[in-house]
Parts: C-alpha cells; sequence; structure tokens
C-alpha cells in the first residue's frame, strides 16, 4: 500500500480554479508530486514524457472529453495501465458505464468532498497514510 | 416574462426569451453569466468560496460552495451550447449584513472576483459588498442583470453540515 507521497498524480480539468482545489485538496491527503494540465492533449504528451502513478481528469472538457482521453490512455502501450479516476456530473450515469467498459478505475461525482476522493483514491491504492 | 427564483446551492440556465431569473442576496453572492452570441445565460447563488481544509460536508451541500456552484453553472452553460471563452459575468452580493459573521460577505465577494480573473471570464456589471441585502434579476436571454437594496434579510439555510461523505449511487467498483 504505498503512502501519497510515493504517488505521481495528474489533474486534468479546463478550469483553473478546480484544478487549484483539487491540487490543495490532495496535498492535504499527503500527496507530493502533483501535476496538473488543463486538457487531455496537453496532458498526454505530459504523461508519455514522465509517467505518473494516477490520472485524476474531468468528464467535461471542451477540445477532448474524459471518455475520448481515457480511451487514448488505455490503449498506449506505455501508459495504457495508468490508475484513472474520473470527475462526473451527477447527471452522467451513462458516462460512468461507459467509462468502466473503457477501463476507468473509479469515478467521483462533482461537487465532491475531501472525503469522498480520498476514499475514491484509497479503494484503489489502499490506506493513503 | 416567467419568473424562477433561486435560493442558495441552486442554478437555473435558460436560454428562453421570457425568462427572468431572481434570488435574495446578504453575505451569499450571485454570478449571472451569458454567452451573448448563443443567447443562453445562467444564474447561480453560492455561500462561501471554498469549503476549508478540515470541512467534511455532504455531497448535497458542495453546490453551496462557489467552486463547485462555478463548475456546474459553467458546465450547464456548455450544454445548453454556450462557449466557455464567450462567457461575461455580472457579480452581485456579498455585503456583511448580519452581526456575528464577520467579513464572510467580503470574502465571497473576493472570491468572485478572483474566480473570475483566474478562469478569464469577462466581468460586466458589479455590485459588490455594502451592508444591505439585494434582490437580483438576470434575463439570461438577453444578458441584462439588476439589483436594488432590499430591507429584508434573507435567511441562511443551515450552513454546510459535517456529514459522511457520499457520491453518487452508482456502484461500480
Amino acid at each position: 500500500m504505498p503512502a501519497a507521497a510515493a504517488i505521481k498524480v495528474m489533474v486534468v480539468d479546463d478550469q483553473t480554479s478546480m484544478r487549484a482545489m483539487i491540487r490543495r485538496t490532495l496535498q492535504d491527503l499527503g500527496f507530493k508530486d502533483i501535476r496538473d494540465k488543463a486538457g487531455p492533449v496537453e496532458a498526454l504528451g505530459a504523461i508519455r514524457a514522465d509517467r505518473v502513478h494516477l490520472i485524476i481528469s474531468d468528464y467535461n472538457m471542451p477540445d477532448m472529453d474524459g471518455l475520448q482521453f481515457l480511451e487514448e490512455v488505455r490503449k498506449d502501450p506505455v501508459i495504457g495501465k495508468t490508475v484513472f479516476i474520473m470527475l462526473t456530473g451527477s447527471a452522467d450515469r451513462e458516462i460512468v458505464q461507459k467509462a468502466a467498459v473503457l477501463g476507468v478505475n473509479n469515478y467521483v461525482v462533482k461537487p465532491f468532498s475531501a472525503a469522498a476522493l480520498k476514499e475514491k483514491i484509497e479503494r484503489v491504492f489502499g490506506e493513503l497514510t | 416574462m416567467r419568473r424562477v427564483s433561486i435560493i442558495q446551492g441552486e442554478n437555473h440556465v435558460s436560454g428562453e426569451p421570457d425568462v427572468v431569473i431572481s434570488t435574495l442576496l446578504g453575505s451569499c453572492v450571485a454570478v449571472c453569466l451569458q454567452d451573448p452570441v448563443n443567447r443562453v445565460g445562467g444564474m447561480n447563488h453560492f455561500l462561501l468560496g471554498e469549503p476549508g481544509k478540515d470541512d467534511m460536508v455532504h455531497h448535497r451541500d458542495m453546490a453551496r460552495y462557489g467552486v463547485h456552484a462555478m463548475e456546474l453553472l459553467i458546465n450547464e452553460l456548455m450544454r445548453r451550447g454556450g462557449i466557455r471563452s464567450q462567457l461575461r459575468a455580472h457579480l452581485y452580493g456579498g455585503a456583511n449584513i448580519i452581526a456575528g459573521l464577520g467579513s464572510i460577505g467580503s470574502s465571497n465577494a473576493a472570491f468572485a472576483r478572483r474566480f473570475m480573473e483566474t478562469e478569464g471570464i469577462a466581468i460586466g456589471h458589479c455590485d459588490l459588498g455594502g451592508t444591505q441585502a439585494r434582490k437580483v434579476e438576470f434575463v439570461p436571454y438577453e444578458g441584462k442583470a439588476r439589483s436594488r437594496s432590499v430591507a429584508e434579510i434573507p435567511k441562511i439555510i443551515a450552513a454546510p453540515v459535517i456529514l459522511a461523505s457520499n457520491d453518487g449511487d452508482l456502484e461500480l467498483f
């Protein structure tokens, strides 16, 4: 069970304020290596150049949505097994089901609390502290 | 005109020409956003800017925080055909009217301004701060908003409470 400090995270959300909030939440949970990008295209480039253990991505983004991003990650032979947690809206049941088919590891419904994010990460990585 | 009233934690989006969205504000802030090209707009109403580090808040109360309320409003606008880069904002509320609540109103007003700056959303009309409650009306199709001072102090519906986390009912994992 890796401690949070050992897990490299990439946060992908088109909203700067949301990225900052997720970053602060992750820092409070003990994460040290947190990168963030405003969209999947930039994130894919960064992750391929320097791999991470966990991707936390919004679904609703203008250029490429979270499902397309997940698909791109999963079909990449190098980064394909990276843990992927998707942030969705409360009405996005169908999206969660599609994400499950594509191999998402977990999902968090926006708006979410720090506890909800922690719980979903721990379901994949085990206890963070 | 069809009138839609919202309270804290709610938002409403419309592209109909006969809709007016209204709300009553004290220390809370309402942000009116509109895409003037696609004629769609909406208003939210939030109680506080962001949850504190140790706050455990029930899922259903999260939209009372500005950071989440803005996300919900922007996403709904985009879903209805709005383009993020074309959004313009009018900001209202953030008064310090209730003794004992300190400067919550000022903090909320500062959050709203900072958010628009950070996200690159142009601010149109702005009526923030002061010590009086406001009634705000917004016609989303036109993008026109107005506010006026009122004597009535809006009721604050129970502050966000500490409860177990909840993140939806679809158990896949």
